[in-house]
C-alpha cells in the first residue's frame, strides 16, 4: 500500500473514532448531576423564576435526542455550543489564547524532556553499571516519583516567594502594557520558565528510562557487537547504530503519550495559574459548562489522534522496514 | 485429563516453588529492591499504627495556625492550627489504600482483558483491542474530574476512576505475554489433553504472565499514588478523610507558601514522593530478575 | 614473553561476567592458540564460553563482563594490553574480523548494505589510502560470494534472505584482509542446504586467501568439513585439543567422547548409535569443584570431585584435562 492509500485509510479511521468519542462524551456530560441552571440556582446567581428561561435559552429543555443532533452538527462544523460560563462559542474561548498557551508550555517542556531524555538514557545505557549510569538512574527515579503539582509550589515558594526571581502566577504580567513585541515575548518567557521547568522535570525520568531500556536491548543485538568489531569508533556505534535504533520505539511511545501529557497540564496550570486548555477544562467541569468541556475534549483527542498518525508517519520514515499497512 | 498430564503439573509446582525461592534468594542481594522494601513496610506499620503514633488528634485544632516548626509541633501547625506531623502520618493511610487498591483493581482489568484478548484472538480480539485503544487516548486527568463530578468525591470512586484510566496499559502488556505463551508446545500439549478453556487460562497462561507483568504493576501503585494525590489536589477528593493531596489543596488554598510555615506545603510531598520511590525501586528489582536482558517495558 | 610463530596465543585468560548475585566464570584459564592459515574449531555446548572467549580476543565483551587476567598474543603483541585507539584501529577488522552468530542480526536493520561495508573502510582510513579502490574491493568481493552488487549494495537488510544476509557477512569480515577470521556459529539458523554452500564459500575463500580461522560452533558435523584442529571447551574451560583426526578417532575426555558420539557420524559412512548426553550444563557462577565435569560423567572418580585435573599429553599436539588419564 502507497502513502496515499494509507493516509486516507487513517483519516477515515480518524474520523471514525472522532464520531464514537464525541457520542460517549456527549452521553458522560448529560449524564453529569444537575446542569449549570441548578448550580447557579444553589449558589444565588438567579432567581427561581428565571431558571426556565435559561434552561430554554442554553438548549437544554429540548429532548435528548434533539440535543444530540444539535450537538453532533456543533462538532463536525466546529463551532459547538455557546458557553453556560463565558456566553460566547466555546470554540472561540478554547482557540483565543488558551490552547496557544497549552502547546506554548507542552512543546517547550516536553520537548526538552524528550531530548535530555534519550541524549542521557543513550548514554546511560552505554556507560552501563559505572558512576554516571547508576547515579542518572537513581535521578531519573526520584524524578519519576515526583507529583508535578508539588514540584511546581515548591519550585513557586522557593523561586517565586522566597527568592523572588519569577513571577507567581498567570502568563504575562497583569495591568503591564508592553511597549514591542520582545518585550511581550521576554515576559512571557519569564512566565513559562518555572512551569515549564517542572513538567520537564517530571518528565524528563520517564523519557530517560524508557530510552535506556530500549538501548539496552539494542546494545545487546548482533549488529552492534559487529559495529564494534568492525573497528567502528565507540561515539559512532552509539549514536549512529545504536541511538538509531532505540530511539524507534520511543517514538511510538512519544505518540502514545500525547493523551498523557495534555492531561498533566490541568495539574501544572493549576498550580502556576497558567490561562490553558487545563485551567479551562478543571473550572468548565465544576460549573457543568458542557460546552466548554465537549470543544476542549474534542480538541485534545482530535490532537492525540493527529499527532498518532505524525508519529507513525515518523516512525516509518525511519525505519525501512515498515511499509504502510 | 489425563493422568500424565497431572503428574507433570504436580512436577511443574515444584518447580514453581524453587523457582520463588531462587527468586528470594536472588531479590534479598538487590539492594534497591531491598531498600524499597524496607520502606514500604515502614509505610504500611505506621499506616496501622497511626492512631498510636501520632502526637495528636488530626482532627483537632491544638494549637494557633500556621506555627513553625518547633517542640511541640515538629513541622508545625496548618491554618486551623492541626498538627501538621499527626496530619502526614495519617495521610500514609488513604495513599497506600487508594495506591494498592486502585492497582489491584487495574491489574484485574487489565488481565482479564489482555488475556482473553490474546488467546482467543479474532474478533474478540478486535474488539477489545479497539476499546482498549480508545481508552488509550482519553485525557486521564480531565477525565478524572469530569467522571469525580458525575459520581461525587468518595474514596471508592476515586479508586474505581484511578483504575479506569490505568488497565488499557497492562491490558496491552498481558495481551502481549499471553500471545507469545500460546504458541508454547505445553499449551498445545495441554488442549491436546483436552484441558478446556478456562483451565488453560488460569492454569497455565495467568501462572505464567503474572510473573512477568509484576513489575509493570507495581510501578503502577506508584502512579495511582501520585494520580490519588493530584485529584485531592484539585479539591476532588474525599473530603472526609485526610490524604497528602488533600493537604497541599488546603495548603495552596489558604496561602501556606506566603506563611509563617512553608513546612505545609514540604512534608506532605516528601512523604509522598517516598513511598512512590519505594514502589519504583522494588519494580525495578523485580523487573532486573524476572526480566534480566531488560526488554523494553512501557513506562505509564 | 611469548616467542614462537604463532598467529594467536591466548594464555591463561579470564573473563568473568560481575554481577550482584555472582559472577559468572564464563572463561576461566583458557590456553588456545591458532597458527597461520589454520582452521582452528572450539566446540561445546551454547553457554560454556566460547562466544565469550570470542568477544575477548577483539575486546568487545558485553556488560558486565571484562577481562580478569591472561593475556591474549597477536603476532606476538599483547593486545589485552593495547590503548583502546590502537586496538580499534589496528587490530579490529584489519588484522582480527568476526563473523556473528546467527548473521541475520550482524547487519544494521536502518542502514544500507553498501554503507555498512564502506564504514568498515572508512574508519580505517589511516589504512587505506585509496578508498576508491576500497570500493572497487568490496564490490569484487560481493562478486565472490555469489551475489550481484547492483542488486545488494543500495538494499537495506530486511530486503535480502537469510543466506544473502550471511554471504553480506562473510564479504564484509575479508573487506580489509584480515590475518584472523572468526567465525561464531555461521551456519545456524539457515536451512541444510544454505549451510552446505556457506561451509563451501568459506573452505575455499580460506584456501584462497590464505588466512586463518577460528570456527566458533556445537555443530561437530561443521567442523569435521573444515577444521584443521579442535578445541574442546565444558564450563569455561578447554577440557582437550587435538587435530582433527585425534578428535573423532580416539577422543579422550569422556566429554569429547559424549560430543562425537551424540551426532551420526559422517566420518565413517555409518550411522553411530545415538548416545544422549545426560544433565545440564552447569552453572558458571558456582561451577562444580575439581573437574567441572564430574556431575555428568560416567567414570567419576573421587578425586575428580576434588582437585581440577592437571593436562596430560597423550601425543605430540593432543593434550587433555582428565584424571582417567594421569598417571599415579
Amino acid at each position: 500500500m502507497g502513502l496515499r492509500e494509507y493516509t486516507i485509510r487513517r483519516v477515515i479511521e480518524l474520523i471514525i473514532s472522532l464520531f464514537l468519542f464525541s457520542t460517549i462524551s456527549f452521553i458522560i456530560f448529560r449524564m453529569m448531576p444537575g446542569d449549570p441552571s441548578s448550580l447557579y440556582l444553589e449558589e444565588g446567581i438567579l432567581e427561581p423564576g428565571m431558571r426556565e428561561a435559561i434552561r430554554h435559552m442554553l438548549g437544554l429543555d429540548k429532548p435528548l435526542w434533539e440535543q444530540y443532533l444539535i450537538y453532533l452538527k456543533n462538532t463536525f462544523t466546529f463551532t459547538f455550543g455557546v458557553s453556560f460560563l463565558y456566553n460566547k462559542p466555546a470554540i472561540d474561548i478554547i482557540l483565543s489564547r488558551k490552547l496557544l498557551n497549552t502547546l506554548a508550555l507542552l512543546l517547550s517542556s516536553h520537548g526538552l524532556a524528550i531530548v535530555f531524555g534519550i541524549l542521557l538514557g543513550v548514554w546511560s545505557a552505554w556507560r552501563r553499571g559505572k558512576v554516571f549510569d547508576i547515579s542518572s538512574m537513581l535521578a531519573a527515579f526520584i524524578l519519576y516519583s515526583l507529583p508535578v503539582f508539588w514540584v511546581g509550589i515548591v519550585m513557586l515558594l522557593l523561586f517565586s516567594v522566597k527568592l523572588g526571581l519569577f513571577p507567581l502566577a498567570g502568563t504575562i504580567t497583569a495591568g503591564l502594557t508592553h511597549e514591542n513585541i520582545l518585550q511581550y515575548m521576554a515576559d512571557y518567557l519569564h512566565h513559562l520558565i518555572l512551569p515549564a521547568t517542572a513538567i520537564t522535570l517530571i518528565r524528563l525520568g520517564g523519557d530517560y528510562l524508557i530510552t535506556r531500556n530500549t538501548m539496552i536491548t539494542v546494545i545487546g543485538e548482533d549488529y552492534i557487537k559487529t559495529a564494534l568489531a568492525k573497528g567502528v569508533p565507540e561515539k559512532i556505534v552509539v549514536w549512529k547504530h545504536a541511538a538509531r535504533n532505540a530511539v524507534l520505539p520511543i517514538v511510538t511511545w512519544v505518540g502514545l503519550e500525547i493523551a498523557v501529557i495534555f492531561s498533566g497540564a490541568v495539574l501544572t496550570e493549576s498550580v502556576f495559574s497558567w490561562d490553558g486548555i487545563g485551567k479551562l477544562i478543571y473550572d468548565a467541569a465544576l460549573w457543568r459548562d458542557y460546552p466548554i468541556l465537549e470543544a476542549a475534549f474534542f480538541i485534545i483527542i482530535f490532537v492525540t489522534l493527529v499527532a498518532n498518525f505524525l508519529t507513525d508517519l515518523a516512525y516509518a520514515a525511519l525505519d525501512p522496514r515498515v511499509k504502510y499497512d | 485429563m489425563t493422568k500424565e498430564i497431572r503428574l507433570r503439573q504436580k512436577r511443574k509446582y515444584g518447580e514453581r516453588f524453587r523457582e520463588i525461592k531462587e527468586f528470594l534468594r536472588v531479590y534479598r542481594k538487590n539492594r534497591l529492591g531491598m531498600l524499597g522494601l524496607s520502606l514500604i513496610i515502614i509505610y504500611v506499620i505506621i499506616a496501622l499504627l497511626a492512631p498510636y503514633i501520632t502526637p495528636y488528634d488530626p482532627f483537632e485544632r491544638v494549637a494557633d495556625p500556621f506555627l513553625p516548626p518547633n517542640p511541640e509541633h515538629i513541622f508545625g501547625t496548618d491554618e486551623l492550627g492541626r498538627d501538621i506531623f499527626s496530619l502526614t502520618i495519617y495521610g500514609t493511610r488513604i495513599s497506600l489504600f487508594v495506591g494498592i487498591l486502585a492497582t489491584l483493581l487495574s491489574a484485574f482489568i487489565g488481565s482479564a482483558v489482555g488475556i482473553v484478548s490474546g488467546y482467543f484472538g479474532g474478533l474478540v480480539d478486535d474488539l477489545l483491542m479497539r476499546i482498549t485503544d480508545l481508552f488509550l487516548i482519553i485525557p486521564g486527568i480531565p477525565f478524572l474530574i469530569v467522571l469525580s463530578v458525575i459520581l461525587g468525591s468518595n474514596i471508592w470512586n476515586i479508586i474505581t476512576v484511578i483504575a479506569i484510566i490505568s488497565w488499557p496499559s497492562t491490558a496491552r502488556l498481558v495481551r502481549s505475554e499471553t500471545l507469545s505463551l500460546k504458541t508454547r508446545t505445553f499449551i498445545e500439549a495441554a488442549k491436546l489433553a483436552g484441558a478446556t478453556d478456562t483451565y488453560i487460562l488460569f492454569r497455565h497462561i495467568l501462572v505464567n504472565v503474572l510473573p512477568l507483568i509484576s513489575a509493570s504493576i507495581i510501578l503502577t501503585i506508584t502512579r495511582a499514588i501520585i494520580l490519588e494525590a493530584g485529584l485531592s489536589f484539585l479539591g476532588l477528593g474525599d473530603p472526609t478523610k485526610i490524604s497528602w493531596g488533600t493537604m497541599l489543596y488546603f495548603a495552596d488554598r489558604y496561602g501556606a507558601m506566603f506563611s509563617t510555615n512553608p513546612y505545609y506545603i514540604i512534608i506532605p510531598g516528601i512523604a509522598l514522593s517516598i513511598l512512590g520511590l519505594a514502589f519504583v525501586f522494588v519494580s525495578y528489582a523485580i523487573d532486573e530478575i524476572v526480566n534480566p536482558r531488560l526488554k523494553t517495558r512501557r513506562l505509564r | 614473553m611469548n616467542k614462537n610463530n604463532k598467529l594467536l596465543n591466548i594464555e591463561d585468560l579470564r573473563v568473568y561476567y560481575v554481577m550482584s548475585s555472582g559472577s559468572v566464570k564464563a572463561v576461566d584459564r583458557v590456553n588456545l592458540d591458532i597458527g597461520k592459515n589454520e582452521v582452528v574449531a572450539l566446540v561445546g555446548e551454547s553457554g560454556c564460553g566460547k562466544s565469550t572467549l570470542a568477544y575477548s580476543i577483539l575486546r568487545i565483551i558485553p556488560y558486565p563482563g571484562r577481562i580478569i587476567d591472561g593475556k591474549i598474543y597477536f603476532n606476538n603483541i599483547d593486545i589485552t594490553a593495547l590503548p583502546e585507539e590502537e586496538m580499534r584501529k589496528k587490530i579490529r577488522w584489519r588484522n582480527i574480523s568476526m563473523i556473528f552468530q546467527g548473521a541475520m542480526n550482524s547487519l544494521n536493520p536502518v542502514m544500507k548494505i553498501k554503507d555498512q561495508l564502506m564504514e568498515a573502510i572508512i574508519y580505517h582510513e589511516d589504512a587505506i589510502d585509496d578508498v576508491e579502490g576500497a570500493y572497487l574491493r568490496a564490490i569484487d568481493l560481493i562478486k565472490r560470494v555469489g551475489l550481484d552488487p547492483s542488486r545488494v549494495l543500495e538494499s537495506y537488510p530486511h530486503e535480502l534472505s537469510g543466506g544473502m544476509k550471511q554471504r553480506v557477512v562473510i564479504a564484509m569480515s575479508l573487506l580489509l584482509n584480515p590475518k584472523l577470521v572468526i567465525a561464531d556459529e555461521p551456519t545456524t539458523a539457515l536451512d541444510v542446504t544454505t549451510q552446505a554452500n556457506i561451509l563451501e564459500l568459506l573452505r575455499d575463500i580460506q584456501k584462497e586467501v590464505g588466512i586463518s580461522i577460528l570456527l566458533i560452533t556445537h555443530d561437530l558435523p561443521v567442523v569435521a568439513e573444515i577444521a584443521d584442529r579442535v578445541f574442546v571447551m565444558y564450563a569455561g574451560k578447554i577440557i582437550e585439543h587435538a587435530d582433527i583426526y585425534s578428535i573423532f578417532k580416539e577422543p579422550q575426555h569422556p566429554y569429547t567422547d559424549g560430543l562425537i558420539s551424540s551426532v551420526p557420524s559422517l566420518v565413517e559412512g555409518k550411522l553411530k548409535k545415538l548416545k544422549i548426553m545426560k544433565g545440564e550444563p552447569p552453572d558458571l557462577i558456582n561451577p562444580p569443584s575439581g573437574c567441572r565435569f564430574h556431575p555428568r560423567c560416567p567414570y567419576k572418580m573421587d578425586i575428580c570431585e576434588k582437585e581440577e585435573p592437571p593436562p596430560v599429553t597423550i601425543k605430540e599436539g593432543h593434550v587433555v584435562n582428565c584424571w582417567l588419564h594421569v598417571k599415579r
